[in-house]
């Protein structure tokens, strides 16, 4: 029940691509939330990567053939995204699919790529389950790929983070009631576990929750020095404004998702020092960064990127996509998957160095050394650390086992 | 001790929100017995029409007016295509179903004119909290509870003082009798939906600095003060406000000495002893229904 000028948009946008896809042309599926909560880093994914198609179609395509975005807006509901795969697959014939933001939406929707043999670069959501779900040896092939960090990672840093380099040992674990939250915290807590310390607290919160109190005094109470978080912008921004109504500032220390705009603008200088996991950070600390990112300012005429890790990740996933079709020298989505599993090339992206990102038994591009922290400071995102600044000169490649 | 103090000063904040939306539903039940379900869009549409006046730079104070015109608006519309057909044909359900379909449409519309995003509301108060001994309150929230007070003392001084209120008051009491004074018994139930949209409409401004405002903030908010509607009985502003300092405290004390994830369960517990025990609601009036 949209209005109608959302139809006439609608519309116009699929005349739009099928007028655009000629038969040589080679498409590529797009989807993510671009309405909603987790709108800001569905748009920013999806902007990153029209950006590289962009590019890539200016210097000529791949082999030729010019790269064709079918974009779908899941609006982070689970039977959406199964729905866009089935049309994805039947209906539009794409060689690959990027996106997904939300874990829920990638582990309802993966499953009929796999069964099609469509590579799938998952390039925002971090549900450590996803490139499992397919695994050898009960699958014969695993055509899910990620690009972004997964959440046992960031876990593993939020706690090294908070325990190690700035010595809290008492820390409280706040964490909504959703999927993303409760798998997040019992990856932090597992996390806290290996170093021998259970959290003084350990408090729920349902997405739209507007008072935070109970929550926040209790970990108070608890004497907790430092808050660890995994829940998503606004109800973030709620416990950031709790916190100072309360007049109890201690550090707040959680997943990437402390770096959303809507955490960022609703909490004003209550998010002032979170700091998050990031494997990009808007600043221009390589030529390609700062091209990636002139680039984007220019083309969607704004400063400050909504969610500059999903902009990034998207525009490196149709890179990365590109490389391997081209390596492939065919648009067989088996073939492909081979390709990204065997990639040759070294390409330059604007996370990390894509040195072998992938291989047959490992499906995950980032490992412990890439991301780094980042901190919240006069409404951005910026590095925490000054070591993390001046290394980022040199791009981070995977590390090899 | 200090800290139950600030878990109640919090839960009256909170329970103050509630309040003046369950406000809102007793209005239209008085004359119509019927329920406005898009309660929580109609508070939804208020706060964003107030924060669009907002941001063009029109101050918090001279917004209010604009946003109480359009709440009336708003109401008149609900009344007049979801309510009036279903009273017409003597449906008892029909309202329902329409009411929750138009606030279903108005979430739409409303995410596709502001957006999906949760915006910032820029507080028309200093936003630094007040120390009262050990117990910390933002003024917005004061502001929240004086507001809703003023905003129902507004309201049924209208009912017992003017002339239409005495009609509003009439016909809630016997809408057949009512109708026979000659009073126009339609006309009152259109506007006791627009007022009960106008309150609406004002209470999405006065919380929106606490809370976010957003397409869906009105959702969990409006099934909880309908909790309380119950809770305090559907014919009693004092019902509304106990009702709702009575749901906000228990949730803050629960999320507190129990859990946070059972913070939900007590009001509902609640809510079903009062059901069982005194199905009119703590301060309703027990009606004996003819057949």
């Amino acid at each position: 029940m949209k209005s109608s000028r959302f139809v006439a948009i609608a519309t116009a946008a699929v005349l739009a691509t099928t007028l655009a896809a000629k038969a040589e042309d080679i498409k590529i599926g797009l989807s993510g939330p671009y309405t909603g909560g987790s709108s800001s880093m569905g748009v920013s994914m999806r902007d990153g990567a029209r950006l590289a198609v962009e590019e890539i179609n200016a210097a000529g395509g791949v082999d030729g053939k010019k790269l064709v975005l079918i974009e779908r807006d899941d609006e982070a509901k689970n039977e959406l995204g199964v729905q866009i795969a089935q049309e994805m697959i039947n209906k539009e014939g794409v060689v690959a699919q990027l996106g997904y933001i939300n874990t829920g939406v990638a582990l309802a929707a993966q499953r009929f790529f796999q069964d099609a043999k469509i590579p799938v670069i998952t390039n925002v959501a971090t549900g450590t389950a996803i490139t499992q779900q397919f695994k050898a040896p009960d699958y014969d092939a695993n055509f899910v790929f990620r690009i972004s960090a997964p959440d046992s990672i960031q876990a593993k840093m939020i706690t090294d983070e908070a325990v190690d380099k700035r010595g809290f040992k008492k820390v409280a674990i706040l964490a909504d009631s959703t999927n993303y939250g409760q798998l997040g915290r019992a990856d932090l807590e597992a996390a806290l576990k290996a170093k021998g310390i259970t959290p003084v607290a350990v408090e729920k919160f349902n997405i739209k929750d507007v008072d935070m109190t109970a929550q926040l005094l209790k970990a108070k109470e608890a004497g907790a020095e430092a808050i660890l978080t995994y829940g998503i912008g606004p109800e973030l921004a709620q416990i950031a404004n709790g916190m100072s109504k309360l007049g109890w500032k201690v550090p707040l220390i959680g997943s990437w998702t402390l770096s959303m705009a809507s955490f960022i603008d609703n909490a004003g200088p209550n998010s002032e020092g979170a700091r998050m996991p990031q494997t990009f950070i808007q600043s221009p600390s390589t030529d390609k960064r700062k091209a990636f990112i002139a680039a984007y300012q220019k083309k969607y005429n704004i400063d400050r990127m909504l969610s500059p890790v999903s902009a990034a990740q998207g525009y490196d996933s149709v890179f990365l996509l590109a490389a391997a079709i081209k390596q492939a020298g065919s648009t067989d989505g088996d073939k492909i998957r081979l390709a990204l599993e065997n990639l040759n090339e070294k390409l330059e992206g604007v996370v990390q160095l894509y040195d072998k990102p992938f291989s047959a038994t490992d499906h995950e591009a980032v490992t412990s050394n890439i991301p780094v922290f980042g901190e919240v400071k006069g409404g951005r995102v910026v590095y925490a650390y000054d070591d993390d600044k001046t290394a980022s000169s040199k791009l981070p490649s995977k590390l090899k086992q | 001790m200090e800290i139950f103090l600030q878990l109640v000063v919090s839960g009256v904040a909170l329970g103050m929100i509630y309040a003046t939306i369950a406000f809102g539903y007793q209005l239209t039940f008085a004359t119509s017995r019927t329920l406005n379900f898009g309660q929580g869009e109609a508070l939804m549409l208020g706060a964003m029409v107030g924060l669009t006046l907002v941001l063009m730079g029109v101050p918090y104070l001279l917004m209010i007016p604009f946003v109480l015109l359009f709440g009336l608006a708003q109401g008149l519309v609900v009344e007049r295509l979801a309510v009036r057909p279903a009273m017409r044909i003597k449906s008892e359900f029909g309202w329902i179903m329409a009411t929750i379909a138009l606030g279903i449409i108005f979430r739409n519309m409303a995410e596709n004119i502001w957006g999906r995003d949760d915006l910032k509301f820029p507080s028309p108060v200093s936003e630094v909290p007040l120390q009262f001994g050990a117990v910390r309150v933002l003024p917005m929230e004061i502001f929240v509870v004086i507001g809703a007070l003023a905003m129902m003392a507004a309201v049924e001084f209208f009912n017992r003082k003017s002339i239409y209120g005495k009609a509003v008051i009439a016909t809630s009491n016997d809408r057949d009798a009512a109708g026979l004074m000659g009073i126009n018994t339609n006309l009152m139930i259109s506007l006791s939906y627009a007022m009960s949209s106008m309150t609406a409409a004002f209470a999405g401004i006065l919380v929106a600095p606490v809370t976010l405002t957003g397409a869906t903030m009105g959702s969990v908010l409006a099934l909880k003060a309908f909790a309380v509607a119950i809770i305090g009985g559907l014919d009693s502003a004092l019902g509304a406000i106990v009702g709702g300092l009575l749901l906000g405290v228990i949730e803050t004390l629960t999320g507190f000495y129990i859990a946070t994830g059972y913070k939900d369960v007590p009001g509902l517990v609640l809510l079903l002893i009062v059901l069982a025990l005194k199905p009119a609601g703590l301060f309703g009036k027990t009606a004996i229904k003819k057949v």
